[in-house]
């Protein structure tokens, strides 16, 4: 049952974004256009199928790192046990996003039906006021306080919650530059010029195990990318996934943790 | 009846106009006019083992129709209105039902009279400051709303009710008397109006208003002395 891993680092530069990484997608792309007729009647179709296959295509290049050190990773998986995933929101300057929480929540569900990932705003909700940003524990030592309200305590019992993973961190947008114009006339619409924008993401997960009330593994994902938007008449946006590579990243990592399938 | 009569003697051309012309003058009354914010929420009910207090709330006038009008500073900027009391309301009466063991709302002479002798201590709040923040303002990408109140905590024979159904508080009766503060933030986000985002940054801070009540209520110099007993120690005295 008790397992440690040792800290581990994985780097992974990939262009495509999904595309690239899931050949699924570019693949049902390629049999649509080898199914399409050569005729007259079917070349716009055909070049708007092609327009299609290259926007899913061209997607900018990420460079992401993960870190991870975990302990007592639960070989046979979570059983009827539930899991919920909140972000960090007392800093200032940033505030975890609510759909990158939920964007890691669901590929946790996709990856293995049987974990129960809780709602993050629905299990905010149903324990108001204690996840506020300024009441919500932010070492194990609190969930002892937390348990002194019997309330509470009855609460956790009923939604038999055994990890709760903390996210912190945030994509930010680290450079953009470049110009372009659009006008339209009687005639049409167009527009000219070139931008390019790079975005940064910098989250880390901490996951406590409830039941011992202790931290049990951190995982650390970095990404950054640069996207690009030539315009010559349309604007062809080459959009870098960062942020959904870092959902990604952290949910393969988590995912592994938590389930006995993987 | 005369408006589609009226329709139908305007010839095709002279209805886009006509059109057209109400459009831009919408736009130009919708641009001059004050932006208004009515705060809504959902507000859940705090999971609390309830103290074992009855208590009176009093909301004045100013505190259930509290608003906000922000003049426009220069020609750039609009005119604001937020309106907090309704929520402000709702969600006090949500949080205060959680958190004590009963609830008695005093709104004029019968209320006050009807279970007086039940009340153990009556709570009357203030909004003592509002101050809003919109990109526009800031440059920073953020909606914030940040809320200073102030509450009395009294004792019933505190409370006066006048012939003209007035409620008065008797200043130098009083177990506590504090203030605290609260913050709300919401990021900006694709295809939220300004209106949307200030309501949401107002839900966020009346919530972090409560959570800081809930956490500290008890701390209170004033309350503390009253709930262990000591009922001497007046604030006022």
């Amino acid at each position: 049952m008790v397992n440690k891993s040792l800290p581990s680092s994985q780097t992974c530069n990939s262009c495509g974004g999904d595309a690239a990484r899931k050949p699924g997608r570019s693949g049902s792309a390629g049999i649509a256009l080898a199914e399409s007729a050569f005729g007259p009647v079917c070349l716009r179709r055909w070049l708007g199928l092609g327009l299609l296959a290259l926007c899913a295509a061209l997607q900018g290049c990420v460079n992401a790192t993960v870190d991870e050190m975990t302990f007592m990773e639960p070989t046979e998986g979570i059983g009827d046990a539930s899991v919920v995933i909140m972000g960090r929101r007392h800093a200032p300057d940033y505030e975890t996003e609510f759909d990158f929480i939920e964007c890691i929540g669901d590929h946790i569900r996709r990856g293995d039906d049987s974990i129960t990932v809780l709602h993050e705003l629905e299990f905010i909700n149903m324990m108001y006021p204690w996840f506020e940003p300024r009441t919500a524990p932010l070492r194990t030592d609190d969930i002892d306080k937390l348990l002194t309200q019997q309330r509470v305590a009855d609460r956790f019992s009923e939604i038999k919650l055994e990890y709760m993973i903390w996210i912190d961190g945030s994509t930010v947008e680290t450079n953009s530059s470049g110009s372009m114009t659009c006008g339209v006339g009687p005639g049409g619409a167009g527009c000219f010029g070139f931008g390019t924008w790079g975005n940064a993401s910098d989250y880390e997960a901490t996951i406590w195990d409830f039941t011992d009330e202790v931290e049990v593994g951190r995982i650390s994902a970095n990404t950054s990318g640069q996207s690009y938007m030539p315009a010559v008449v349309v604007p062809i946006p080459i959009i870098a996934p960062v942020q959904g590579t870092a959902c990604d990243s952290l949910g393969d990592q988590l995912l592994k943790y938590l389930s006995a399938k993987l | 009846m005369a408006a589609p009569l009226l329709d139908s003697m305007i010839s095709g051309p002279d209805r886009l106009i006509r059109a057209l012309g109400v459009l831009a003058g919408t736009l130009l009354l919708a641009a001059c006019g004050a932006r208004e914010v009515v705060v809504q929420g959902n507000f859940p009910e705090p999971l609390m083992d309830p103290l074992p207090i009855t208590l009176g709330v009093v909301y004045s006038d100013a505190f259930a129709q509290h608003e906000i009008f922000d003049e426009a500073a220069g020609r750039a900027e609009t005119d604001w209105l937020v309106k907090t009391g309704d929520a402000q309301v709702e969600f006090w009466n949500t949080l205060f039902g959680g958190m004590f063991q009963d609830v008695i709302r005093i709104t004029d002479h019968d209320s006050l009279h009807a279970r007086e002798s039940e009340i153990d201590a009556v709570i009357i709040p203030y909004v003592a400051d509002l101050q809003y923040t919109i990109p526009l303002h800031t440059n920073v990408k953020v909606y914030e709303i940040w809320m200073k109140y102030r509450f009395r905590l009294v004792p019933v024979t505190a409370v006066h009710d006048h012939e003209n159904g007035d409620l008065t508080i008797d200043p130098a009766e009083q177990f506590a008397d504090w203030t605290l503060t609260a913050y709300g933030k919401t990021p900006t986000a694709f295809l939220q109006s300004d209106e949307e985002a200030v309501n949401l940054a107002a839900v966020v801070a009346l919530r972090d208003a409560g959570a800081n009540f809930a956490t500290s209520f008890t701390r209170v110099p004033g309350v503390k002395a009253w709930m262990d007993g000591d009922t001497e120690s007046f604030d006022g005295e």
